[in-house]
């Protein structure tokens, strides 16, 4: 049954106000469009979550869809702060949102055990740090410290994570939603395998055949998905390996705009608000910024070598 | 060492003294911007068998230009091995295969702490910052752990305001209270101004070389702690001609380090 749709419908169908989502990426496969179309409809109250957070989590906490924050981290990296998220936190606008602070290593392994299907998970990180003297909405949940019932040493526990959905962007995917990746991973996988639900955007929809050409590729498995968006530079201005490139001027121009409310609310308005989908925001983008600036971002080929699994 | 050569920013010299500290063998996890930079270095100069990894989930990248975050495109073609946060903070950092964590933090204390979550008061924050990412773990489970940061009574801090990441935390004693091992921990805090250690002992930093250009007392200006000088105290070697071969023609050709100077690595 085939799960393809438009990223407007499988918004508008998975994604309700109040839900706990996980949308993946880490600069690489951002799945940017299914961003803004949460911006676009308006959708509040969402608790989100992923390790590394950028202009992404920073435009969603600015645009105010945002209540809770599970995090490890929010900043623009090379183009400079993460202006909204700071600007939430320290002058609640447009409202302060909640947030509970893990690292790199605890939260994958939150959603390595949500995925599990296991209730907690030892990690051996954030020990001898004040992340243990901040609770937030998960209260005491945060995290338990205990004596290991095997040798008495101390260890820490964090709890599994179930997120409502997954959002993550891909390279190719089949209409049922067999997922593939290649490249920087993040926490993708576990994270979309540890939720409920999962919407797949990914760059081409390819047949079911081409996924079985090279199966150790599938990170997600098409049972848990029920939306498939063939969204091409959907995850622009991050980059998808084998695609496009990071555009850096428009990270910039991000950074830039979002220094101030108002330049803030430009940008949406251009980006988000004044275009319908992911078709219009190209065509916005060759007719502001020249064909000769998108085609650049295109990426080289260079193919590995095919793999065969015949026996 | 190759010839000498005053030719040089201090980015790179920063960048040099990180390599200097990476030995052969080493795998070595480095976090964004600047670290990648000095990591590289080491590989072309003294250790080609040193292997670096992103958490994002690279092993043994091979960039062909300066990676500018964790997850840089240009991490992807070429690498050894691309999978997951779990992949590379867990299997490898948090099951102790990890060597050397080469961390940037936005402010420093005498222990080696990091800050990188919040100036001032946690709940009403003065100045909101980014927060751990990787730094906690890489710094409680890297063995030898090497810091850059800015030399300034801001950036630097008798304590820091917020632990994100833990050093030798209270000093003696305190990581082992933690379960964690006492022979592991910050080796080195490399600033713009000079290069503090830790004390075997007191576990504090103290200095151990001033940059070419720097003094003692410059540097005692501008640290808020009473910072120990180490008694054979020296000046720190500039880069050699090969370093900066390999920095300007193998790993920047596009010159991207300059823009540390920007962000006060003079």
């Amino acid at each position: 049954m085939s799960k393809v749709m438009t990223m407007k419908e499988a918004i508008e169908r998975y994604v309700h106000d109040g839900d706990f989502i996980f949308i993946g990426g880490y600069i690489c496969r951002t799945p940017f469009s299914a961003i803004h179309e949460i911006i676009r409809q308006g959708k509040k109250d969402l608790t989100i979550t992923r390790s590394n957070a950028a202009d992404d989590f920073d435009m969603m906490i600015g645009a105010g869809v945002v209540k809770r924050f599970i995090s490890t981290f929010l900043s623009l990296g090379v183009y400079g702060l993460g202006r909204c998220f700071r600007r939430s936190l320290e002058k609640g606008i447009p409202h302060k949102i909640e947030i509970e602070e893990y690292t790199n290593l605890s939260l994958p392994m939150m959603l390595l055990a949500g995925a599990l299907g296991i209730p907690f998970i030892p990690v051996k990180d954030m020990v001898g740090s004040d992340l243990l003297n901040v609770r937030s909405f998960m209260g005491q949940n945060k995290y338990k410290l205990i004596d290991s019932p095997f040798d008495g040493s101390p260890v820490l526990l964090v709890p599994a994570l179930n997120p409502d959905l997954a959002i993550i962007h891909v390279q190719q995917a089949d209409e049922e939603g067999n997922a593939q990746v290649w490249g920087i991973e993040g926490d993708c996988k576990v994270g979309a395998n540890a939720s409920k639900k999962v919407i797949i955007s990914c760059e081409r929809l390819v047949s079911r055949e081409v996924i079985g050409k090279d199966p150790s590729r599938t990170i997600v498995a098409d049972f848990n998905v029920v939306a498939v968006v063939e969204e091409p530079f959907g995850a622009h201005p991050g980059y998808t390996p084998g695609f496009y490139d990071v555009d850096f001027a428009f990270g910039s121009m991000y950074q830039q705009a979002s220094n101030s409310v108002e330049g803030f609310k430009e940008f949406l308005e251009e980006w988000v608000y004044g275009v319908e989908d992911r078709t219009a925001y190209i065509q916005h983008y060759i007719e502001r910024f020249g064909y000769a600036q998108f085609k650049n971002l295109q990426a080289d080929f260079d193919y590995s070598f095919p793999v065969s699994y015949a026996y | 060492m190759s010839e000498q050569t005053t030719d040089y920013i201090k980015p790179e010299l920063m960048a040099c003294c990180g390599a200097r500290e990476i030995r052969d063998g080493d795998l070595v996890i480095v976090g964004t911007g600047f670290p990648t930079v000095a990591a590289n270095i080491a590989k072309h100069i003294h250790a080609p068998r040193a292997r670096l990894m992103q958490e994002s989930g690279v092993y043994d990248a091979q960039p062909k230009r300066p990676a500018l975050s964790v997850g840089d495109p240009c991490l992807n073609p070429g690498a050894a091995m691309i999978g997951s946060l779990v992949d590379i903070m867990g299997m490898f950092l948090q099951a102790g295969k990890v060597d050397v964590g080469f961390l940037s933090g936005s402010q420093v204390d005498k222990y080696g702490n990091i800050n990188t979550t919040v100036i001032g008061d946690y709940h009403q924050p003065k100045s909101r910052l980014p927060g751990s990412g990787g730094a906690n773990p890489i710094g409680l489970l890297a063995r030898r752990i090497l810091i850059i940061a800015l030399h300034d009574r801001r950036r630097l801090a008798e304590r820091v305001d917020f632990i994100t990441t833990p050093g030798y935390i209270d000093g003696p004693g305190s990581r082992e209270k933690w379960g964690l091992p006492g022979d592991c921990g910050p080796e080195v805090i490399i600033t713009n101004k000079g290069v503090m250690r830790f004390d075997a002992e007191t576990k504090e930093a103290y200095l151990a070389s001033y940059h070419p250009g720097n003094t003692v007392e410059e540097i005692l200006e501008n640290t808020p702690w009473d910072l120990k000088v180490a008694d054979d105290v020296h000046e720190t070697e500039p880069p050699t001609s090969e370093e900066l071969r390999v920095i300007r023609e193998v790993l920047d050709p596009m010159r991207m380090i300059t823009i540390y100077l920007k962000r006060g690595y003079v």
